[in-house]
């Protein structure tokens, strides 16, 4: 079976979503589609399986060949019954939690068995994608996430397809879990299209990589020569901004954002963000060429070796006195029916100009615990100590004097700025809850908006014009403003694209060192954690089961689990 | 109309042994029911008057000598400490000894059994006509929400939900009763006595009041979750999978859009008794919501008691007939061994 | 991760302007038509209009009586426009009021301490088991009947249900990463509510009081209907009582003395549950499943 993929566009009224894509997928073969939010990834696999939206428009041609069918132009396609699910498997985007939540396992696979005249049996579905017979009469709701992930991909299987679509298929799955259903996915043997954004979790399984930027291919590579030869500086950068488990690999970010659909720049998509563009890029939009093994977009390839990004820096100094002490630290839900132990005794220490990672999956207890530093909850039990004040029992004014020293980053920079504020105010806010008088504000927002790497221009704009990267600053340089002793950020990278989060981790290094800040950066993510971090602490089931420096976490991990998950965040 | 009171539809409760879930909703509306039977026994007590005019009228009251009053009031234990007087009240309630009319010296108990079969017929025909009716209508609205019509039928909902039920009820009787003679307006039964036939044409026009001003509440409610279940990942992910539109509707939309309306009509039928109320009135129909109107306007306090109390049980049985008959149709409702 | 990530402020931006949209934007008109009936019927209708004998009883419609007359010679058309006033005036008041301890209650149910919320929804859970209908027309019964005990009365009964939705919104709105980055800064509840919450509990409040004037306007007109309003006003709901009791129907009177008013009542409603609908679309589509 062959897919071919000529020329295939799609517009949003008359906006440019994907720009004239060329592709092929082999027989057998497991191609990705690679690129960060907005790149117009998403749109292609559904132009190729006719999900788009009734205001999309698509031309171009997506040829199905194979020997079991008769040749099918999928760009053309009108009337797609026996297409989804017979001759194309798709795993939707969001699997896990798109199951159908009342009808039983088995229900949900015959259905899809008698619907697509499939030949196997319910079990052998389950078996191929690793589960066993006994969660046949199981709900959606009785299964975890890895487990759900499977019975969408044996139900995409059921109709025995020639080609297998899978839209972000490790969203939502924490790290150890991602890779298991990776390897699941390339072991089926089917020609797979996998569409995601994190290029280096999918190196060990995929065959090929298109990397797409700003709705067109900027370089199509086999996996196999990723790690050598020339490549267009977009991959390159994205392979740097992904933050290594190894201390001696650097981290990167590639600066500025990706364009919107509809304002793209004339020429490369890349140039403005590019180190090495020269002034046809920013003229004349290069043409897919060969060059070694892959096929690239850049008029640069003969330099594309020196294209380098800035770097996150590490630690300059020692760190000093402790800011934030935390001991014994217990927690627990209490619901109607159960009690949940979200954190059962942890220590944490935090002195000034340190920066010190919580790692753990969802459920460790560190977003708890994070939220316990900022005094938001009150610990079951345990001591928290802001410099030499006790903020546990502190209540009302005193609570929120010594929350005025603390500086918080949320996870979601989309709902942690309040929408109908301008960026001005935005920042002021904790200034203005402190009652700092009026004439020293102007001063510390400026001061505050520079340290977190923003230019002056913004102050008059509302969080709705400014991208995921440029909130999260807003939302740095809010927690700066008040001058705080500590800096909590939880998962403060997560929703941001690769190419920025080391562009995040580079301020906050920053304003570590300079303001002499102790940081708290929870992450899920133990290479960030390894690159950006002074200290890491892990965090499983509220304990804490690996604590050390950087390096010796990353070369010598105390516990199985801390190499489990380093074995699991990228390779 | 509407009166009805929604609640949110219960939020499935996962992984609880479904015998202690059962058991905890069971205990909550217990105590909601001993809440509302402490409320009806404080009513005549609380009420402008005192215990006495349980009674008689004021007039009547008002001849009573002093000793007459506190031979009353030892009694029937008004002299007794309060908790005692409730005791008394509750073995009452349990025993259905619920006394003795005002206006007519019937027996309480009698008259609210008479009432009570009345009442169910008129409320449960119609609550299967409107159920059939307006969900028939939600589902199709849902489905077709970008076509005219959709936008068109909403309209036409609201105005339905709109019109105040006394209103329509007049309207009808000027129309089918009095001018072209269609269906009688009053009462019951004909003169011929208790015959199907009779039973169904008094039947016609009240069912029909209940019937076309309760349809716009429960369209307006299937349609919305109609449109929240379409747009679910489920059904996104089904339609993905290749599975025809029909299909797609009949198997993987219906049902989980179907579920909160099943609690909003298990509510509904709590409360129609009550809000039969008007209805029964102005078509002069012998059911409990007649009954309970007359008791208030005749200030009739042991019938009034007698009304309320079953006015209310019927919401606190619904309620929970809502909650225990949920798990039977949401699986993730259901906890336990079932794997 | 997908093309849909563009900022969904921009999206909620848009809406905040276009609240209303075409269907609100007919129930806005048609009751701004009605508020004006309202108002001439209150400012430019001599006193007693409506109440007083100005001609011959039961007649019918004339250039002088233009819909006719009651039983007693009273000015119908009068009636309709006085009645509108009052019902309207009963309408907001009481809206305004319970969308207000609504909002209270609710808040304090939401962000009180554990007790005073368990409390509040509790009592709430009671609230909504006795019948609404039947305890206004003990209450109209037992209190009596005049404008500030009926406004009284609907308002004291008609808090709860808006209190569930509004504490639902509160404990939303409490989730928020803004109002969470708020309190970490060590904002105070007044700060928080004032800066905060208003802007996404604001535009609920709109739907809660046009949803609570509805209500109103159909309970007064039911208890007048049955004879508990005050018959010393003319109200919508009090000359279909006078329909009711005088036999109307069997006569063509109906047309003039029966339609008006009830058609009034039909449309004011229809105009609000217009506006309530469209707004509760536009702001929630899940909303309005829990009214």
């Amino acid at each position: 079976m062959t897919l071919s993929v000529q020329d295939i566009t799609v517009k949003y009224g008359g906006r440019l979503a994907v720009d004239h894509i060329d592709l092929e997928v082999a027989d057998g073969e497991v191609a990705a589609i690679v690129g960060e939010s907005g790149c117009g990834k998403t749109s292609l696999a559904h132009a190729l399986v006719g999900l788009l939206p009734p205001n999309a428009e698509v031309s171009g041609r997506g040829v199905l060949r194979s020997d079991r069918h008769p040749a099918l132009d999928l760009g053309a396609l009108k009337d797609w019954r026996g297409i989804r699910g017979r001759r194309i498997g798709i795993v939707p985007q969001g699997a896990m939690s798109g199951l159908s939540p009342i009808h039983r396992v088995e229900t949900q696979l015959r259905e899809m068995l008698t619907l697509h005249e499939g030949s196997s049996e319910p079990t052998d579905l389950l078996e191929r994608v690793g589960l066993s017979a006994g969660e046949l009469p199981s709900y959606p709701y009785q299964l975890s996430g890895g487990q759900r992930q499977r019975v969408a991909i044996a139900l995409s299987l059921a109709g025995d397809p020639d080609l297998l679509i899978a839209d972000e298929p490790t969203t939502g799955l924490d790290a150890v879990v991602q890779g298991k259903v990776l390897k699941l996915i390339s072991s089926l043997g089917i020609s797979t299209l996998i569409v995601s954004h994190d290029m280096t979790g999918l190196l060990p399984y995929a065959d090929r990589i298109a990397v797409m930027y700003a709705g067109r291919l900027a370089e199509v590579v086999p996996v196999t020569a990723l790690h050598h030869g020339r490549h267009h500086p977009y991959t390159a950068g994205l392979l740097a901004a992904t933050p290594s488990t190894d201390r001696s690999a650097t981290w990167a970010s590639i600066p500025g954002g990706a364009p919107a659909i509809g304002e793209l720049p004339t020429g490369c998509c890349f140039a403005p963000r590019c180190p090495i563009a020269a002034e046809e890029c920013h003229t004349e939009q290069p043409l897919l060429r060969v060059v070694g093994e892959s096929e690239v977009a850049c008029h640069r390839m003969d330099v594309a070796n020196t294209a380098t990004y800035p770097a996150v820096p590490r630690a300059t100094s020692a760190c000093g006195s402790p800011v934030l002490t935390m001991t014994g630290i217990r927690h627990t839900y209490r619901s109607r029916s159960r009690t949940t132990i979200a954190l059962d005794g942890v220590d944490l220490e935090v002195g000034r100009g340190e920066i010190i990672g919580l790692v753990g999956e969802s459920g460790s207890g560190k977003s708890t615990l994070a939220r316990i530093a900022l005094g938001l909850i009150r610990p079951t039990a345990g001591r928290v100590r802001l410099g030499d004040d006790e903020v546990t029992g502190a209540r009302g004014q005193r609570l929120r004097a010594l929350q005025r020293r603390v500086g918080f980053v949320h996870q979601d920079p989309y709902d942690s700025l309040h929408p109908g504020m301008k960026v001005w105010s935005l920042i002021a806010e904790p200034l203005v809850i402190a009652r700092v008088p009026r004439g020293e504000r102007a001063a510390k927002v400026r001061a505050a908006l520079a340290s977190a790497g923003l230019p002056d221009s913004l102050l008059d704009g509302f969080p709705g014009q400014l991208s995921g990267g440029q909130r999260q600053r807003v939302a740095i340089a809010r927690s700066l403003v008040n001058d705080p002793e500590l800096v909590v950020a939880d998962e403060a990278s997560s929703m941001l694209d690769v190419s920025t989060r080391g562009g995040i981790a580079t301020t906050l290094r920053s304003v570590a060192t300079e303001r002499g800040l102790a940081v708290v950066f929870v992450t899920h993510d133990m290479g960030e954690a390894i690159q950006s971090c002074d200290r890491i602490v892990v965090l499983r089931h509220g304990k804490v089961v690996d604590a050390g420096t950087c390096s010796q976490i990353s070369s010598s991990p105390d516990h199985e689990y801390t190499a489990q998950l380093l074995a699991a965040s990228h390779h | 109309m509407s009166a009805i009171q929604a609640s949110v539809p219960a939020t499935p409760v996962a992984r609880r042994g479904r015998l202690t879930f059962l058991g905890g909703r069971v205990l909550e509306y217990l105590a909601v029911l001993i809440v509302a039977l402490t409320l009806n026994f404080l009513l005549p007590r609380a009420l402008p008057g005192g215990p006495l005019k349980l009674f008689g009228s004021p007039e009547a009251l008002a001849r009573l000598t002093a000793e007459e009053r506190a031979q009353i009031a030892t009694e029937y234990g008004f002299g007794d400490p309060i908790h005692l007087q409730f005791l008394d009240y509750l073995h009452s309630v349990v025993t259905l000894d619920l006394g003795t009319s005002l206006s007519d010296g019937r027996d309480v108990t009698a008259a609210i059994g008479d009432a009570l079969p009345w009442t169910l017929l008129l409320v449960g025909t119609s609550i299967v006509a409107t159920t059939l009716i307006g969900i028939t209508l939600g589902v199709i609205g849902g489905i077709r929400r970008r076509e005219g019509k959709g936008a068109f039928t909403l309209t036409g909902a609201i105005v339905v939900d709109s019109i105040p039920q006394f209103w329509l009820a007049m309207l009808l009787i000027v129309w089918f009763g009095v001018k072209w003679q269609i269906a009688p307006t009053f009462g019951a039964t004909g003169p011929d006595g208790t015959t199907v036939a009779g039973l169904a044409q008094h039947l016609v026009l009240p069912v029909a009041t209940l019937t076309i001003t309760g349809i716009g509440y429960i369209f307006m409610y299937t349609r919305s979750s109609m449109l929240s279940v379409l747009t679910s990942e489920p059904v996104q992910h089904a339609h993905a999978r290749g599975i025809p539109r029909g299909r797609l509707v009949r198997r993987h939309v219906l049902r989980p859009a179907l579920l909160p309306v099943h609690t909003l009509i298990m509510l509904d039928i709590g409360f129609l008794a009550a809000g039969a109320i008007v209805v029964e009135t102005v078509f002069a129909y012998p059911g409990l919501g007649r009954l309970t109107f007359g008791a208030i306007a005749a200030r009739d306090y042991p019938l009034m008691q007698g009304t309320f109390l079953v006015l209310t049980l019927m919401v606190v049985l619904m309620n929970l007939l809502a909650d225990l008959t949920y798990p039977l149709l949401d699986p993730r409702a259901r906890t336990g061994g079932d794997r | 991760m997908s093309a849909a990530t563009t900022a969904p402020e921009v999206v909620a931006r848009t809406r905040r302007h276009d609240l209303l949209g075409r269907q609100g934007g007919v129930g806005t008109v048609l009751l701004s038509l009605i508020v004006a009936t309202a108002a001439y019927g209150f400012f430019f209708l001599p006193d007693g209009a409506g109440k007083k004998r100005v001609g011959q009883p039961y007649e019918a419609p004339s250039g002088a009586h233009p819909l006719g007359t009651d039983d007693l010679g009273r000015d119908l058309l009068n009636q309709l426009l006085v009645g509108a006033g009052t019902s309207l005036t009963l309408a907001f008041i009481v809206a305004a009021v319970t969308t207000v301890l609504a909002a209270i209650i609710g808040g304090l149910a939401g962000i009180g301490p554990r007790w005073l919320s368990a409390t509040i929804m509790r009592g709430i859970d009671v609230m909504l088991v006795l019948p609404e209908l039947v305890l206004f027309i003990l209450a109209a019964t037992f209190l009596g009947q005049s404008f500030g005990i009926r406004a009284a009365i609907l308002a004291l009964i008609l808090w709860p249900v808006p209190a569930r939705v509004l504490r639902a919104a509160v404990l939303t709105t409490w989730s928020r990463a803004h109002v969470e980055a708020a309190r970490a800064m060590g904002a105070g509840q007044a700060w928080l509510l004032a800066r905060h919450a208003s802007y996404l509990l604001g535009p609920l409040l709109v739907p809660v009081f046009v949803r609570t004037a509805m209500r109103v306007i159909i309970y007064d007109a039911t208890l007048s209907f049955l004879g508990l309003g005050d018959p010393t006003m003319p109200s919508w709901g009090t000359t279909l009582y006078w329909v009711q009791v005088n036999g109307v129907f069997l006569s063509d009177a109906w047309l003039w003395w029966a339609g008006p008013p009830g058609l009034a009542i039909t449309l004011t409603v229809v105009a609000l549950a217009l506006i309530g609908t469209s707004i509760e679309d536009r702001l929630n589509p899940n909303l309005q499943e829990s009214r």
